[in-house]
């Protein structure tokens, strides 16, 4: 079930009593996991079954690999564990793709090859929780923290329904120890939980769903030569609207968890008011560029393995991050374009630092550093907010290719924004659109620069009560007159 | 976490957001507004769900917004004793609601399709049946619920009525000024388009009585003028009937039944249709072609004479006539039979609203 419907609102006051009814921890436990099954078992009933195996494979793994003092039994036993995620992972998201690909190549060797098209149903956040038990195996394998002791505690970490179907990717020690202690959640942790839980729903419903998707959908849909007005509205509405979609479910699901007394990790910083595309990366879907981090980018090698294979890992863990949200070139093609950005800052970076680093002064250090990103600015701030501005455009750019679903969707878009090509038909968007789409944007933009350090709560904490009521109020009217269809959130598609 | 939050400002800001909503649902009640039921996907599901009830207690109708409106339901089921299951959705061609029927083999019914040429035969309106066919075969457990949920709500609530009173609507009426060329928001009064539980829709009296409103829904007829695409024809007209031709003989080869008819339009809307869609090219050889049998308004005086006062969808005065021929037609001359024997056109006044829930 989504957040944003009828049927969790009923859920959720359901499992606020239940958990603070004066039962044993281990009770609210229990209920909380099955709870979580009904949540999954809303969409798909089936598929709680891999759900399950998941669970129950990595738990008994986990446990052996820790315990295991014979290192080929536990390399056995962790390639065992991966093939069997991984080989979940690729048969359910990446069958199809993987089949097309096969005979495209088979075609091309000049072999008349046509398989029926597999007809594979995704499980809804399968790509998630893999990740979720994948670390756990990996940190037992390298012994980073202990097993879990019981399988309630490791189903409940795996299954807990506000982070099971689009995260924010929890490790382990982040989240196990709340489950193994008994715990009260305070009138604090409810009321702001609540208070996330309806920002997080006015991100969802109102900004994304209601003011952006449309614009969105009618621009990546045209599939035709359009003005660069419409082009660039409908590109800065996906921006937008993927924003405000999958931070609105991971505010949701930190809110929702933050009412029961757990608390999961940040996934979102104010991700377009950061300066630079690392910056970016530390302030974007913060677990998985950190999962990604630790488990794929630092075990290649990392940076210390000198520059060109830290520039080599680099782009690999890119190009996979980008498949890890679908199963198609465009999302490796939006992996591979930030994996360029991070090369071009890293060589930026690095000219910076060698010449800081340089004994010579003949050379002006400032003109350098700015001739290499753009035009000498006035002042540090507006030269800062200038290069967010430019990081922000940027990646606008490359949200063409994770929206598009042909490469050549992909480049008439782009054509059409840089103007070159003449509209074949009439202008697209109506004049409201397009002013809904950069009011929002610019807001968006203001709102991320000015708590680019800090967090919504904090800042509601610096406001008048009444003003926070206001604000509260406002998020609760908007939500509710957006109404239409609940609308599923994009990332669960992944 | 240190923050202001407290009890005092979570409880104020619910006392503004039910205030406001009060005020807003007693400001749009004495405002002329109505409760009414969005005719999404959900909706639809739910009436898709009851095709499957015996042929001899269900008729299926499907179409574009002309049968939702001209096919008056509590009529239907007072003369029949029939169910009357409405799949029709506006602005869309019913072909793909038929080719779903088709494919489904628990499907076995008796099914009326509104033939709308201008949709019928094109390759238009394919968005909503393609979103609400997919809806409903991927539906989930929590969709179900969460309709069980909504219904009561929107029965009661006039500014849940998303057509007129949600953001997006509010924001398009403010009819800011477009570039030339682009497609305009389409700005229904509210009273035209009200859709009860049964997926009927119905004007309201105010509406019927209000020529200033017809004139403003005749406007957005108006722009289909404008539509440079021609009437399907050639290999494409050959390739539609033989489509419409299996989907019929799918059914039929089950035990089921489907019977076409063309629903009344008037003035320009009806002359148009005339020129675009001759019916020797279109209608006739529909019928001709699928060996169905078909009810064309303009064979039977009873509904050649109703007037629809926006050029092409009947009030739900004139839905009552229509239907009460519709029935007539069905039994004594196209062979069907239904629990109770058709009877004499019912009296009908505004007060038979209450019959739809209201």
């Amino acid at each position: 079930m989504v957040f944003n419907s009828y049927t969790f609102i009923a859920f959720f006051a359901i499992m606020l009593l239940l958990h603070n009814l004066p039962i044993s921890w281990k009770a609210k436990k229990i209920n909380l996991l099955i709870a979580s099954y009904i949540f999954y078992a809303a969409w798909n009933p089936p598929f709680i079954l891999l759900l399950w195996l998941s669970t129950v494979v990595d738990f008994f793994v986990g446990r052996a690999l820790y315990t295991q003092p014979n290192i080929h039994k536990r390399r056995l036993l962790l390639v065992i564990s991966l093939i069997g995620n991984l080989g979940m992972l690729c048969f359910f998201k990446y069958g199809g793709f993987i089949l097309e690909n096969f005979v495209h190549l088979t075609n091309l060797l000049g072999i008349d090859y046509h398989p029926a098209k597999p007809s594979i149903i995704l499980p809804a956040g399968i790509s998630f929780y893999t990740f979720t038990t994948l670390c756990y195996t990996i940190d037992m394998y390298r012994k980073e923290s202990k097993p879990v002791k019981s399988l309630l505690d490791f189903s409940l970490f795996v299954t807990f329904f506000p982070h099971l179907v689009a995260g924010p990717i929890v490790r382990p020690p982040q989240l196990v120890p709340q489950f193994e202690t008994p715990r009260k959640v305070s009138r604090q942790q409810l009321l702001d939980g609540l208070m996330l839980l309806t920002l997080g729903l006015f991100m969802k419903v109102v900004c994304a769903d209601t003011l952006l998707s449309a614009t969105a959908d009618t621009v990546y849909g045209a599939g035709i030569p359009m003005g660069p007005l419409d082009a660039w509205a409908g590109v800065l509405a996906f921006s937008g609207q993927i924003f405000f979609d999958f931070a609105g479910y991971s505010t949701s699901a930190i809110g929702v968890a933050l009412c029961l007394g757990f608390i999961l990790p940040q996934n979102f910083l104010c991700p377009y008011g950061a300066v630079g595309f690392s910056d970016f990366w530390r302030r974007w879907h913060i677990t998985l560029s950190s999962w990604l981090r630790d488990y794929l980018y630092i075990p290649l090698g990392g940076n210390r393995k000198g520059k060109f294979r830290t520039y080599i890992n680099l782009m690999i863990t890119m190009l996979i991050g980008g498949l890890w949200h679908g199963a198609n070139w465009t999302f490796v093609a939006w992996g591979g374009l930030h994996g360029v950005y991070l090369w071009i800052e890293k060589a930026i970076r690095d000219s910076r630092s060698k010449i800081s680093n340089a004994p010579s002064e003949e050379v002006p250090k400032p003109v350098i550093v700015t001739a290499s990103f753009g035009p000498p600015l006035i002042g540090k701030k507006s030269a800062t907010f200038v290069y967010a501005l430019l990081t922000f455009l940027l990646i606008c750019i490359t949200w063409v290719f994770f929206r598009s679903t042909t490469f050549s969707g992909a480049g008439l878009l782009l054509a059409s924004m840089s103007g070159r090509l003449a509209p074949v038909g009439p202008p697209l968007l109506a004049t409201v659109d397009i002013i809904k789409v950069f009011v929002v944007i610019g807001l968006m933009l203001i709102v991320h620069w000015s708590m680019r350090n800090t967090t919504f709560l904090k800042t509601m904490g610096k406001m008048p009560w009444w003003a926070v009521s206001v604000v509260w109020a406002g998020m609760i009217v908007l939500i509710v007159l957006s109404q239409g269809t609940s609308k599923a959130f994009i990332y669960f598609q992944f | 976490m240190q923050t202001q939050i407290s009890v005092k400002t979570a409880v104020v800001a619910v006392v503004i957001a039910l205030a406001f909503f009060i005020s807003l649902e007693i400001y749009l009640r004495k405002a002329g507004g109505f409760v009414g039921y969005d005719d999404g996907p959900e909706l639809w599901a739910h009436s898709r769900d009851m095709v499957y009830e015996p042929s001899d207690k269900t008729v299926v109708f499907t179409g574009s917004s002309r049968i939702k409106y001209d096919l008056d339901i509590p009529t239907w089921e007072k003369l029949t004793g029939t169910h009357a299951v409405q799949l029709a959705m506006v602005a869309s061609s019913p072909r793909l609601f038929l080719t779903d029927l088709a494919n489904d083999p628990k499907f076995k019914g008796k099914l009326i399709v509104d033939v709308t040429e201008v949709l019928f035969f094109s390759h238009r309106g394919t968005t909503y049946p393609e979103q609400f066919v997919s809806y409903y075969h991927k539906r989930t457990p929590a969709q179900k619920a969460s309709f069980v949920l909504d219904k009561p709500l929107e029965a009661h609530l006039v500014f849940l009525n998303e057509g007129h009173y949600a953001i997006n609507a509010l924001l398009g009426r403010l009819h800011v000024q477009d570039r030339p060329g682009v497609y305009p928001f389409l700005d229904f009064p509210s009273g035209f388009d009200r859709t009860v539980y049964n997926r009927q829709c119905i004007m309201t009296p105010e509406f019927v009585a209000d020529t200033n409103q017809h004139n403003q829904v005749k406007a957005i007829w108006g722009l289909l003028k404008g539509d440079p695409t021609p009437p399907m024809s050639g290999k494409d007209l050959d390739s539609t009937m033989l489509s419409v031709k299996n989907d019929v003989n799918k059914i039929r080869a089950r035990g089921g039944e489907v019977i076409f008819v063309r629903t009344p339009s008037t003035g320009f809307f009806w002359g148009a249709e005339q020129h675009l869609f001759p019916r020797k090219l279109y209608w006739d050889r529909l019928l001709a072609e699928t060996g169905c049998k078909g009810i064309f308004f303009t064979d039977y005086p009873d509904m050649a004479k109703l007037d629809c006062p926006e050029l092409s969808h009947l009030s739900q005065a004139s839905a009552v006539i229509y239907t009460t021929t519709l029935v007539n037609v069905l039994e004594k001359e196209k062979g069907w039979s239904f629990n109770q024997p058709a009877k004499t056109v019912y009296n009908l006044t505004n007060k038979n609203l209450s019959r739809h829930g209201f």
